[in-house]
């Protein structure tokens, strides 16, 4: 059984490189509780996963983006 | 080998060496740095390279004392070009680093040689208006095309072919 074919956002947007201070768009590849989206749920090739994986942990790092959505220190 | 001792003449070694010169020679001192020749590593450190880096600084600093820190940074890189500097300002954190609820970005962009930059983190990871700072290469972003037509096809037609195998 053939699974639908989901194209990578990156690729059609003609991404080069995903930034990591770009936290609007990080935001989109992120749960609810702000684990790192499954490629197998968005679709995103691997080449730009790799790189969104980056991405996140380093907007993580530079508090542009939670490590826990909805943690109370 | 490199020990200077024994490029010399047996005879001329023996009539200038007396025992406490020959105990000064220890054998680390004549056979310590033999890999010296095969690799430099410290040459690598002195081609220049791109770097981004961003600073958090504490909010509650006027903006004057933000641009001379950000200055005095940029003076240990001892770059020929100068860095770009792009103000973000005030932006609440996703979450409070220490008591710190807000920060004041700063994004700067700058070319220089890796042996600068021991120095140039020491005084960021020092300096107490700083909250937090990420330093990153940024040399892929740059002369980067964009994908062509050809390129973007040929990954579609690479991604159906992977999925044909499952």
């Amino acid at each position: 059984m053939r699974r639908p074919t989901k194209s990578c956002p990156f690729c059609e947007s003609r991404v080069r490189w995903v930034d990591y201070k770009d936290d609007r768009t990080l935001g989109r590849f992120i749960t609810d509780q702000g684990k790192i989206l499954p490629s197998r749920l968005s679709g995103v090739c691997a080449r730009h996963q790799r790189q969104l994986a980056t991405a996140i942990k380093r907007a993580r790092f530079l508090a542009l983006i939670p490590y826990i959505r909805g943690h109370q220190a | 080998m490199r020990c200077p001792l024994l490029r010399q003449p047996v005879g001329f070694k023996l009539q200038l060496l007396t025992t406490a010169a020959i105990a000064a020679f220890t054998p680390s001192s004549c056979f310590g740095n033999q890999r010296e020749a095969v690799y430099d590593q410290k040459e690598d450190c002195r081609v220049p390279r791109t770097y981004e880096a961003v600073y958090i600084f504490d909010s509650t600093l006027e903006d004057a004392a933000i641009s001379d820190k950000i200055k005095r940074f940029h003076g240990l890189l001892a770059a020929k070009e100068q860095p770009e500097v792009a103000h973000w300002g005030r932006r609440q954190l996703a979450y409070s680093i220490g008591a710190k609820d807000n920060g004041y970005y700063v994004v700067s962009k700058f070319a220089t040689e890796p042996a600068s930059l021991p120095e140039y983190e020491r005084a960021l990871k020092l300096d107490d208006g700083v909250i937090r700072y990420l330093i990153t290469l940024h040399e892929h972003e740059v002369g980067a095309p964009p994908q062509s037509e050809e390129d973007l096809a040929a990954a579609t037609r690479r991604d159906d072919d992977d999925d044909d195998e499952d």
